[in-house]
């Protein structure tokens, strides 16, 4: 209150004389607010110019400076220490010392008492208050306070009573004794008068009687005064009342101005994102490109999310990404390389081609029995242009594809290396492989199963696997060891043989130096086994120094059963025909002296198993069948007789090439006597034919030359007759009609009749 | 692998009629030519383009198609390409007379 016009000094004037109004009960406050007003309102005008000071109530107590600024110190304890536990007092009634009685609540002690506002409604109090109207007046703030005003009254004098009744009684009735007795006399005047008196104010009475013993007039007096102030309260509380106050308390509004900023904009400019114009084609196939690289990164990110221990084995393998695009490139390149090669090549030998496939002789319609070959292509590898074709033999999986040894049949001047070479049809002027090897190749074989697989046989002796597959630098796969097991003399010829018991291929071997050798592929190596060891008739010749040499025959070729796995026969160059067993390597099955010279090949027909066909050097190509010690046909050539092979379209045409350059083809269907086609391949002179091979499925042959060139001729209609099937089994396969043929023709030659099989009944013998 | 290229080109150049092979890289630019240095250049620019879209042709109509040669036929010569993402192969070749 005091600060306030301090705080607002335009309000000076008003505030005080608001407050003056409000509290009416401090009459000491009012009258030096009044007075204060009074002086302000005379210095109105000069307020601003004095200093502010206090102001104080008058009759406010001086105290020193000091005083006010020493700090109290107040420490709240959870122990009484005022706590007395046997308080005694002073009993006057009694005359003696007695023990207080202690307050219920124990050690408690009570700081504050706050009493309750709230009279009981059926109290004498609260009727008087309802019957002047308060009661109808629900929760009116003013009335509490007037109650309350009150209520302080009545308690006060409540609160005196208890210590005092018990000596007022006492005293009371002390005096009653005499009081009766003095009033007995004046009782029935005085009786009517002071009874509703007394009952009205006993206990005012009684302490009235109990002070006036010690106090006397001036208590008295007093006493009266306090009595003229009770019931004035009396009358203003009965009073009606309904006017209501808005608010109990006294109060003030407080308004303060905060300081205002003054405005201000401050600006920053970022830097701007970089910007690039893009541009793109959005093609369809873009489009799809894009798509296709994000499937492929989603199923990368897939991978690389698996656990580690699952990719471990992949990444030991995982070679670096640049390292396969590079191997993959240069193998793109490689590819369009070799189509390019192709294109050029069709362009080249475009007529060719056409021949090749369209071109069929025309004469052959009018002379009946006889045909002719059609040269196509030539093929020739630089680097060997001076070798011989030692054997050639097409790929039994690619029908475009052959393969090619280079050696040497001029023992005189034996070339140093040698060479094996893959020529396709398609292209004639480069071989699609071509591996330079360390000596003369003589023979090949492609193996069925893996028709990249070729084991070639050299003139040193020595035997190879090469896998087409692998790059040229990497050159054989396999190689026999030079120093154990290879061959003492040449490999003449070399075939592949049924897989062993293991699994691994095998393949067999004819030498020079009279042994069959047997080759398994294993691992890394080839282990060799002689199957047989080829005697001769020739006794043991002496040596230099004495000791008895046996004198092997020298193996020159050898053919395998086409069914009988294990039977194969043997040529050798004294034109001995032995068949073998891979069982008995002691001695021969059966043996024949087929020729007079070196029997260059045997080879079975492919119709029927117990007939072949030999050539020898010679001059003569023999027909023979199984058990026969002679041979079904004879043909004498007129030169030797290089290779023979049965046709694998017919059953009874079979073609063989002969050193003076010459190809003869042969039906033995159309003509038992005399070949239904000579032609001249190569001039007589200067080449000689050494090799020739049926394409397996296209009506062409091919033909090498001492000249390391490879002829490709094509059989014209008449050399490849089919069977026409009899009017009266139409539905009777070409195979069944081949194999029918020939044995229609056997039947007409053999002389005695004669029963196959005898192969057969020797094993049973032994 | 130098060498194998080498050896490719010389054996391609070796045919008969082939009038000249160009190797084309990624960007356009020939790396090896057996023709004239003018005359390359002028055909690995045409080849790049012409194969640019002859690749969009093919592919546009099945995308999962790709093109793998083309071959131009005209009245003096065969023009072949090999187009790959990385390289172009061309081979000029005069017919056989």
């Amino acid at each position: 209150m005091s600060d306030e016009p301090e705080i607002k000094p335009t309000c000076n004037d008003s505030i005080p004389s608001h407050v003056s109004s409000k509290s009416d009960d401090d009459a000491d406050q009012k009258d030096a607010t009044n007075k204060s007003r009074g002086n302000l309102a005379e210095d109105d005008a000069l307020d601003w110019l004095k200093p502010r000071t206090l102001i104080k109530p008058d009759d406010q107590e001086e105290v020193p400076e000091a005083d006010l600024e020493e700090e109290v110190g107040r420490i709240l304890t959870t122990i009484n220490p005022q706590w007395v536990a046997d308080e005694v007092a002073y009993h006057y009634g009694k005359g003696k010392f007695m023990v207080k009685p202690k307050p219920t609540y124990g050690k408690a002690y009570p700081l504050y008492v706050h009493q309750g506002t709230a009279i009981r409604k059926d109290s004498d109090e609260a009727k008087a208050q309802i019957a002047a109207g308060y009661g109808m007046v629900s929760f009116d703030d003013a009335g509490p306070k007037r109650v309350k005003v009150k209520k302080t009254k009545t308690e006060e004098e409540e609160e005196e009573e208890p210590e005092q009744e018990p000596v007022a009684t006492e005293e009371a009735k002390g005096d009653e004794d005499q009081v009766q007795e003095e009033e007995k006399a004046a009782a029935p005047d005085e009786a009517p008068e002071e009874k509703p008196a007394e009952a009205a104010a006993e206990e005012p009475k009684a302490e009235e009687e109990a002070v006036a013993a010690e106090e006397g007039q001036e208590a008295e007096e007093k006493e009266a005064g306090q009595d003229d102030q009770m019931l004035q309260d009396e009358y203003l509380d009965i009073k009606p009342r309904v006017k209501k106050l808005a608010n109990q308390f006294n109060f003030c509004e407080r308004a303060a101005l905060t300081y205002t900023y003054p405005r201000r904009s401050v600006e920053t400019q970022t830097i701007p994102p970089p910007r690039a114009n893009f541009g793109a084609t959005a093609l369809q196939c873009i489009i799809f490109d894009y798509y296709q690289e994000d499937y492929a990164r989603k199923m990368k990110e897939k991978e690389e999310e698996k656990p580690k221990r699952l990719r471990k084995k992949k990444t030991k393998h995982v070679k670096s990404e640049q390292q396969i695009h590079d191997e993959r490139l240069a193998q793109r390149i490689r590819e369009a390389w070799a189509i390019l090669e192709r294109l050029v090549n069709q362009n080249i030998y475009d007529d060719i081609a056409q021949d090749y496939r369209y071109w069929d002789d025309p004469s052959d319609e009018f002379r009946e029995g006889m045909g002719s070959l059609l040269p196509l292509w030539k093929f020739q590898f630089d680097p060997v242009r001076s070798h011989a074709v030692c054997d050639v033999q097409w790929n039994p999986h690619y029908q475009d594809l052959f393969a090619v040894a280079y050696g040497s049949l001029d023992f005189t001047l034996q070339q140093k290396v040698g060479c094996l070479c893959l020529y396709s049809i398609k292209n004639p002027a480069y071989p699609e492989y071509a591996v330079i090897t360390e000596s003369p190749v003589i023979c090949l074989d492609v193996y069925k199963e893996i028709p990249y697989l070729i084991c070639v046989g050299l003139y040193d002796g020595n035997v190879c696997v090469y896998n087409a597959q692998l790059s040229l630098e990497s050159s054989y796969q396999y190689k026999s060891n030079s120093v154990r097991d290879k061959h003492s003399n040449i490999v003449w010829e070399i075939r592949w043989g049924p897989r062993l018991i293991d699994g691994e291929p095998s393949f067999f071997s004819i030498s020079g130096d009279g042994r069959v050798v047997q080759w398994a592929v294993m691992p890394g190596e080839l282990q060799a086994t002689t199957i047989i060891t080829l005697t001769s008739n020739v006794p043991p010749i002496p040596g230099p120094d004495g000791t008895m040499l046996t004198v092997n025959s020298c193996g020159s070729c050898i053919c395998f059963h086409p069914e009988r796995t294990e039977i194969f026969m043997v040529g050798t160059e004294d034109g001995m025909i032995h068949t073998c067993s891979l069982k008995y390597n002691r001695n021969y099955v059966r043996s024949i002296q087929g020729h007079h010279m070196p029997v260059y090949r045997i080879h079975y027909n492919n119709y029927n198993n117990s007939i072949y066909a030999s050539c020898s050097g010679d001059w003569r190509v023999k027909i023979w069948e199984d058990g026969r010690d002679e041979p079904l046909f004879m043909f004498e050539l007129g030169s030797p007789v290089g290779d023979v092979k049965w046709a694998p379209y017919s059953s009874t045409v079979f073609a063989a090439c002969t050193a003076d350059g010459k190809v003869y083809v042969y039906d033995l269907n159309v003509d038992k006597y005399r070949p239904i086609c000579v032609q001249a391949v190569v001039s007589k002179k200067t080449k000689k034919l050494s090799r020739v091979d049926f394409n397996s499925k296209l009506p062409v042959i091919v033909c090498g030359d001492t000249k390391g060139t490879c002829h490709v001729l094509k059989l014209s209609p008449n050399l490849r007759v089919m069977c026409k099937p009899p009017k009266k089994a139409q539905g009777i396969d070409q195979r069944t009609l081949q194999i029918m043929k020939l044995d229609k023709l056997l039947s007409l030659v053999r002389d005695p009749p004669f029963q196959t099989g005898v192969v057969d009944e020797k094993f049973e013998d032994d | 692998m130098a060498n194998e290229a080498e050896e490719t080109v010389r054996k391609l150049a070796m045919h008969k009629g082939v009038a000249g092979v160009i190797v084309v890289n990624g960007e356009g630019i020939p790396i090896k030519t057996t023709l004239e240095n003018h005359v390359s250049v002028q055909y690995a620019g045409l080849m790049s383009s012409l194969v640019d879209k002859a690749k969009a042709v093919v592919r546009d109509l099945d995308p999962t198609n790709d093109l793998t040669f083309l071959r131009i036929r005209s009245k003096k010569s065969e023009v072949m390409v090999a187009p790959d993402k990385d390289f172009i192969l061309i081979v000029v070749q005069n017919p056989v007379e």
